[in-house]
C-alpha cells in the first residue's frame, strides 16, 4: 500500500470536537435570534403605527414626530442588525461545519480498515446484468406510461385554442389571399360572363355576406372585421390588404363624363387631397386637406350626398403651421382607412385620427411632424385592431401599430431607412401574418404582433415610392433610378430575379402567380412572367400614370393622367377591353364596390356603374 | 518550498476577492409590505472582466492538478485538499456561476437562439473540462466541481448500491440533461440553475425548499457517496461519454494487478470493473442473440419515445412563462369551464393588462412556443428512446476482463481505491 504520513488523531479529534460543539452552538443561537426576531418583529412594530396614528390628529406636534424618528431609526438598526447577526452567523456556521466535515474524513483516512474481500459475489456479472435490464425495462416502461396519463389527463389542445385566439379569422382571414392565384381562374369570366356558375356562386357568397352584415349590425360588432367582412368591402389603398386585387362584380367597362354615360353622380370634394377613395357598405370615405384645414368625408355612394364631415382640429401636439409640401403631394395624400367600426386618416402635418362610422371622433393625436420635403404621402393600413402607420421620414423612421381603439403605440419598430413615400401591405405567408414595407436602402418584413423585423433585403434606393406586391411567396418591390427586384420571402430571402429596364416612381405594381404589372409614370406598361421575370409584353401610352393600377378577377383598371382608363386581360398578350374616358386628370386609385368604380379625379368625385 | 509557493498564489487569489465583496450592492434590498416575497437569484453580482479571466485560469490549473494528483501523483490526499480549495473558490467566492454544470444550457441557448450573446466563460466552463476529460477521465470531478467536492466531504459511512440500481438510477442524468437542453433551446428556464440543490449553501441566499433538498442531499452523502453527480447530473452525462475514450484515465493498480481483491469494495461509487469469470463467458451466444433483438427494437423504442415526448409536449409547454400567462387569461375568459377564478394569479394577468400588450400577440407567441415543444418533445423523446435502447443493448454485451479496473465512465478519479492496492510502481 502507499506510504501515508502519520496523522496526529488525537489533534484532529479536538478539532472535530471544538468544531461540533461550536456548530451547534451557533445553531442555537441562530434558532434562539430567529424566534426572537419573530416575537418582536422589528419591522411591524405597533408602537409606532400608534405614534404616527397620534401625529395624524396632531401634526404640529414636533416632540411626537421626533420621537417616531428615533424609534423608527430603532427599529431600522434592529431589523438590519437582526439580518446581518444571521447572514454573518450563517457564515460561521458553515465555516464550522466544513471545518468540522474536513476533521472527521482525515481521522477517517488515518484509521486503518481492512478491505472486505467476499469468497462468494453475491453480485454476480450475469445475473447483475440480468436484473438491470428487467428494471431498465421496468423503469423505461413506468416512463411511458406516467407521460401518457399525464398527457391525456390534461391534454387542451392549447397550440390550437391559442393559435385560434391569436387570429380569430384564421380559419378564413388570408386563406383566400393564399388561394388568389387559384381564384385567378373562376374570377376570368367575370366580366363576361354573369350568369357562370362562378359568379352564381359568388353571388350567394355574397348574399351570404349581405345577411351576415345585417345580422351583424344588429349583433354587437366584433373587435375587428372577420376576412369576409374585408373581402367584401375596399378598406384601404389598394384594396384589401393593400395588395391590388379585388374580387367585385359586375364592373362596368364603358363610360363617358361627358356624355354622361354610366355616371351614377359626380360630385365635388370641398378641399384638395390626391388620396384615393375606400368603401365600407354604403359609405365612401375620403380626406382633403388644405395648409390650415383638414376633414373627412363620409359619402353615401349610392346617392354621392354627404353623410358628414369631420374636423380633424384641436388635437393635441398637432403643429400651428403646416409643414411645407409640395403642390404635386398636397397636405392629405395618404388614403384613409377603414374597418366598418370607424375611418382612420393622416395628414401631412402627423396628425392622425380615428372617426366613427357616425362622425364622431374616438381619438386623435399628433405623431410629431414628418420632415418630408415633398410631403408625407404613406397611406395606413389596418391589422385586426392595429393600424398600421409606416413613418418614414427624415428625423426619424419608424413603423408603428396603433390601438384602432383607443390610438396608443401597441409598438413602434425604428428603421434606418430614408423617407419613404411607399405604403405598407399585410400578407399571410402561408405559416404566418407579415407586414411588409419598401424603402432606401431596404424591402422588410415585420411581425404585426410585436413589430419584430422578420427579415430584410437591401436592394432599393433613391425616393421610393411604389408600394411593395405580393403573390405565391414572391414580393415584389420596384423604384426608379433603383431596380425591380423580385424577392423569394423568409428568413432568408433571396433575389429571385431583377430588371433595370422599366422603372416605376409612383404606380405600384400588382401581382398575381403568373403575371406582373409594371406601370411607369412616363407611359409604358410591362407585363412580366412573375417567377422568371420573363417578358410577355410591353406597350406605351402617352399620357403617363400616377395612378396604380387594380386588379379585378383577371382584369386591370388603370387610369392614366388625363383621365383615360385603359381596360385589359392580364394575360400573356396585351388585349384592351376598352379605353373610357372622363375628361378631368386623375392621380388616385380607383376604388371599386360590386357593380361601381369610384374615381376621385382633380376636381370631382364620379361613381360609374349602370344606372 | 514549492507548497509554500502554490499557498502564496492561491492566497495572493483569494484576497484578490475582496474587491468583489466591495462591489456588492450599497443598499439592502427594499422590503415590500404588500407581502411580495421576493425571489431567490439564479445568477450572482456580475464580476469584473478580469475575474472572469482569472476564473478560468483558476479552472485549468485545478484541473491539471487534479490530473496530476490523480494519474501522477496518485494521492487522494492532495485531491482531498483540492476538492477543499474548489469548494471555498468555485463555491462560496464564485457563488457556483457560472459553473460548467449550468454552462450546458448557455450553449443550448446560444446554439438555438442566435440573439442571445454566449459568455466567454460559460464557453470556457463547458469546453475545457470535457477536453481533460478526454485526456484524463473525469478528474473534474475529482475535485474541481464544487457540486461533487461538497458532496464527497459528507462521504462518511457509504454503502454499495445493488449494480441494476446504480444503472437504472444512471438513467436519470439523460433525462435530466433532455429535459434542460430543451427548456434551455426554447429560452423557457434554466432549470438545472433554478434547481442546483447547492448553490443557495454557496450563495447563503435560497428558498427553505432548496436549502430543505440541498440538506437531504448532503445527508443521503453520508450513507449513498455523491448522489448528485452519479444520479442527477447533466453534465455528467457528457463527462461520463467523454471520459469512455479517455487516453490515459487513472488506474488502480500503478502497475500489473496481482487480483487481491483489496480494491473490489473500495470504490464508494461502485465504478470498479471486477475480472469477468470464465463461465459467464460460456452464455455468450445467448448475449449476441439478445443483442442482436434488441438492437433490432432500439429504433422502435426510439419511435415510441419521440411519439410519448410529442404527446407530453403541452405538460412540458406550461413551464414557460407566456404559455402559463397565455393558459391562466385564455381560461379565464372561457366561461364554458367551470374554473375557480381566484385560483388562477390575478397578480400576472393585472400586470398583463396594464402593459398594454394586445392578447392576440401573446396567444400568438405561447402557440408559437407550444409548437416548439411539440417539435422539441419528439426530439427528446427520440433521444430517451434511444438512451433506454443503448442502455438495454450494453447491458446484454459480456466484456471480457482480466483485471481489476476503474469504469471509465462513471469512475470520479477521485483516488480512493488507490490506497487499498498493495503493488508498488514499476521503478
Amino acid at each position: 500500500m502507499n506510504k501515508q504520513k502519520k496523522v496526529n488523531i488525537k489533534l484532529w479529534e479536538k478539532v472535530a470536537y471544538i468544531s461540533g460543539f461550536f456548530s451547534l452552538v451557533i445553531c442555537f443561537l441562530l434558532i434562539v435570534n430567529y424566534v426572537q426576531y419573530k416575537r418582536i418583529e422589528p419591522a411591524n412594530t405597533k408602537i409606532i403605527d400608534i405614534l404616527v396614528e397620534r401625529l395624524n390628529k396632531n401634526p404640529e406636534d414636533i416632540e411626537l414626530r421626533k420621537q417616531i424618528q428615533e424609534l423608527d431609526l430603532l427599529a431600522r438598526k434592529a431589523y438590519f442588525t437582526n439580518q446581518w447577526q444571521v447572514r454573518t452567523g450563517a457564515y460561521i456556521l458553515a465555516i464550522g461545519v466544513l471545518i468540522l466535515v474536513i476533521s472527521i474524513q482525515i481521522l477517517n483516512s488515518s484509521k486503518k480498515k481492512e478491505p472486505e474481500i467476499l469468497l462468494f459475489d453475491k453480485n454476480d456479472y450475469l445475473n447483475s446484468h440480468k436484473s438491470a435490464r428487467k428494471w431498465v425495462s421496468m423503469g423505461g416502461a413506468f416512463i411511458v406510461l406516467l407521460a401518457m396519463f399525464f398527457a391525456f389527463l390534461t391534454h387542451n389542445e392549447l397550440g390550437v385554442k391559442f393559435a385560434m385566439a391569436a387570429n380569430p379569422n384564421s380559419d378564413s382571414i388570408f386563406n383566400a389571399q393564399n388561394n388568389n392565384s387559384e381564384n385567378d381562374k373562376s374570377n376570368t369570366n367575370v366580366l363576361e360572363n354573369d350568369s357562370s356558375k362562378t359568379n352564381t356562386e359568388n353571388a350567394s357568397v355574397n348574399d351570404t355576406i349581405i345577411q351576415s352584415d345585417t345580422t351583424s349590425q344588429e349583433q354587437k360588432l366584433s373587435e375587428f372585421p372577420s376576412y369576409k367582412e374585408i373581402m367584401a368591402n375596399f378598406p384601404t389603398f389598394r384594396g384589401p390588404w393593400g395588395n391590388g386585387i379585388t374580387y367585385k362584380k359586375n364592373i362596368p367597362v364603358s363610360w363617358n363624363a361627358s356624355s354622361g354615360k354610366n355616371i351614377v353622380w359626380k360630385r365635388t370634394i370641398p378641399l384638395k387631397g390626391y388620396n384615393s377613395p375606400v368603401i365600407w357598405g354604403d359609405k365612401l370615405f375620403l380626406s382633403g386637406a388644405s395648409s390650415t384645414k383638414r376633414q373627412v368625408y363620409c359619402i353615401d355612394r349610392n346617392t354621392g350626398k354627404t353623410l358628414w364631415t369631420a374636423d380633424a382640429n384641436k388635437i393635441t401636439g398637432s403643429p400651428a403651421n403646416s409643414p411645407k409640401v409640395t403642390d404635386d403631394t398636397g397636405y392629405a395624400a395618404p388614403t384613409v382607412a377603414t374597418d366598418g367600426r370607424a375611418v382612420y386618416a393622416i395628414f401631412a402635418n402627423g396628425d392622425v385620427l380615428a372617426i366613427d362610422m357616425e362622425g364622431k371622433r374616438i381619438w386623435a393625436r399628433n405623431l410629431g411632424t414628418p420632415v418630408n420635403h415633398y410631403g408625407h404621402s404613406s397611406s395606413l393600413m389596418l391589422f385586426q385592431n392595429m393600424l398600421i402607420v409606416q413613418y418614414d421620414h427624415k428625423t426619424a423612421s419608424k413603423l408603428m401599430s396603433l390601438s384602432t381603439k383607443t390610438g396608443k403605440t401597441l409598438w413602434s419598430t425604428p428603421r434606418k431607412v430614408k423617407i419613404s413615400w411607399a405604403s405598407p401591405i399585410v400578407v399571410y405567408t402561408g405559416k404566418q401574418t407579415e407586414i411588409m414595407v419598401s424603402s432606401d436602402p431596404f424591402v422588410a418584413s415585420y411581425n404585426p404582433f410585436s413589430g419584430k423585423e422578420l427579415w430584410k433585403l437591401d436592394c432599393m434606393t433613391g425616393e421610393v415610392g411604389p408600394s411593395l406586391a405580393y403573390a405565391d411567396g414572391v414580393v415584389f418591390a420596384v423604384n426608379e433610378y433603383a431596380s425591380l427586384v423580385a424577392i423569394q420571402i423568409g428568413e432568408k430571402p433571396k433575389i429571385l430575379w431583377q430588371n433595370d429596364e422599366y422603372l416605376s416612381d409612383v404606380p405600384s405594381p400588382i401581382a398575381t402567380k403568373k403575371y406582373l404589372l409594371i406601370v411607369t409614370s412616363y407611359g409604358v406598361v410591362v407585363c412580366y412572367d412573375s417567377k422568371t421575370g420573363e417578358k410577355y409584353w410591353e406597350q406605351e401610352f402617352a399620357n403617363g400614370f400616377y395612378s396604380t393600377p387594380i386588379l379585378v378577377g383577371n382584369t386591370v383598371y388603370l387610369i392614366d393622367k388625363m383621365g383615360g382608363t385603359f381596360i385589359f386581360k392580364l394575360s400573356d398578350k396585351y388585349k384592351q377591353i376598352s379605353n373610357p374616358q372622363l375628361g378631368e386628370n386623375v392621380v388616385s386609385t380607383p376604388a371599386f364596390a360590386d357593380g361601381r368604380i369610384y374615381i376621385r379625379a382633380d376636381k370631382n368625385l364620379y361613381c360609374i356603374g349602370s344606372k | 518550498m514549492k507548497k509554500k509557493i502554490i499557498f502564496l498564489i492561491l492566497l495572493i487569489l483569494l484576497s484578490l476577492q475582496v474587491y468583489n465583496a466591495l462591489s456588492g450592492p450599497r443598499f439592502p434590498k427594499p422590503e415590500f409590505e404588500s407581502g411580495h416575497s421576493q425571489p431567490t437569484t439564479q445568477s450572482p453580482s456580475p464580476r469584473g472582466i478580469i475575474f472572469e479571466y482569472i476564473d478560468v485560469l483558476l479552472l485549468i490549473i485545478s484541473l491539471s492538478i487534479a490530473s496530476w494528483l490523480a494519474l501522477k501523483k496518485r494521492s487522494r490526499k492532495g485531491i482531498f485538499w483540492l476538492s477543499i480549495f474548489s469548494i471555498i473558490y468555485f463555491g462560496f467566492i464564485r457563488e457556483g456561476c457560472v459553473c460548467s454544470v449550468g454552462s450546458v444550457q448557455n450553449i443550448a441557448l446560444a446554439l438555438f437562439n442566435p440573439n442571445y450573446k454566449i459568455p466567454l466563460t460559460a464557453i470556457a466552463f463547458f469546453i475545457i473540462p470535457l477536453i481533460y476529460t478526454m485526456f484524463f477521465g473525469r478528474t473534474f470531478c475529482a475535485g474541481v466541481c464544487p457540486l461533487g467536492a461538497l458532496q464527497d466531504l459528507f462521504v462518511l459511512k457509504p454503502y454499495n448500491l445493488k449494480s441494476w440500481v446504480q444503472t437504472l438510477l444512471g438513467i436519470i442524468p439523460f433525462l435530466y440533461l433532455g429535459l434542460a437542453i430543451l427548456y434551455a433551446a426554447t429560452a423557457t428556464d434554466f432549470i438545472i440553475c433554478r434547481y442546483d440543490p447547492f448553490i443557495g449553501f454557496f450563495r447563503f441566499n435560497a428558498s427553505f425548499m432548496m436549502f430543505a433538498i440541498g440538506g437531504i442531499f448532503l445527508l443521503t452523502s453520508v450513507f449513498i457517496a455523491r448522489p448528485y453527480c452519479r444520479f442527477f447530473c447533466p453534465y455528467g452525462v457528457l463527462l461520463n461519454l467523454v471520459s469512455r475514450v479517455s487516453k490515459r484515465h487513472m488506474t488502480i493498480t500503478p502497475s500489473k494487478c496481482i487480483q487481491c481483491k483489496l480494491c473490489e469494495n473500495s470504490c464508494p461509487f461502485g465504478a470498479i470493473n471486477k475480472p469477468t469469470q470464465i463461465k459467464e463467458l460460456d452464455n455468450q451466444k445467448t448475449a449476441t442473440k439478445r443483442l442482436i433483438k434488441l438492437s433490432l427494437i432500439i429504433p422502435l423504442l426510439a419511435f415510441v419515445g419521440g411519439w410519448t415526448g410529442s404527446q407530453f409536449h403541452e405538460n412540458m409547454a406550461k413551464v414557460n412563462n407566456k404559455v402559463r400567462l397565455a393558459s391562466q387569461l385564455y381560461f379565464q375568459n372561457d366561461t364554458t369551464l367551470n374554473i375557480n377564478k381566484n385560483s388562477i394569479d390575478s397578480v400576472e394577468i393585472t400586470t398583463f393588462e396594464t402593459s398594454g400588450k394586445p392578447k392576440e400577440q401573446l396567444y400568438a407567441e405561447a402557440a408559437s412556443i407550444i409548437d416548439d415543444f411539440y417539435y422539441g418533445g419528439w426530439i427528446y423523446g427520440t433521444f430517451i428512446g434511444l438512451v433506454f435502447g443503448l442502455s438495454l443493448a450494453g447491458l446484454s454485451v459480456l466484456k471480457y476482463r482480466n483485471d481489476y479496473t476503474p469504469n471509465k465512465a462513471t469512475c470520479f478519479s477521485c483516488a480512493r481505491c488507490m490506497d487499498y492496492c498493495p503493488v508498488e510502481p514499476d521503478e
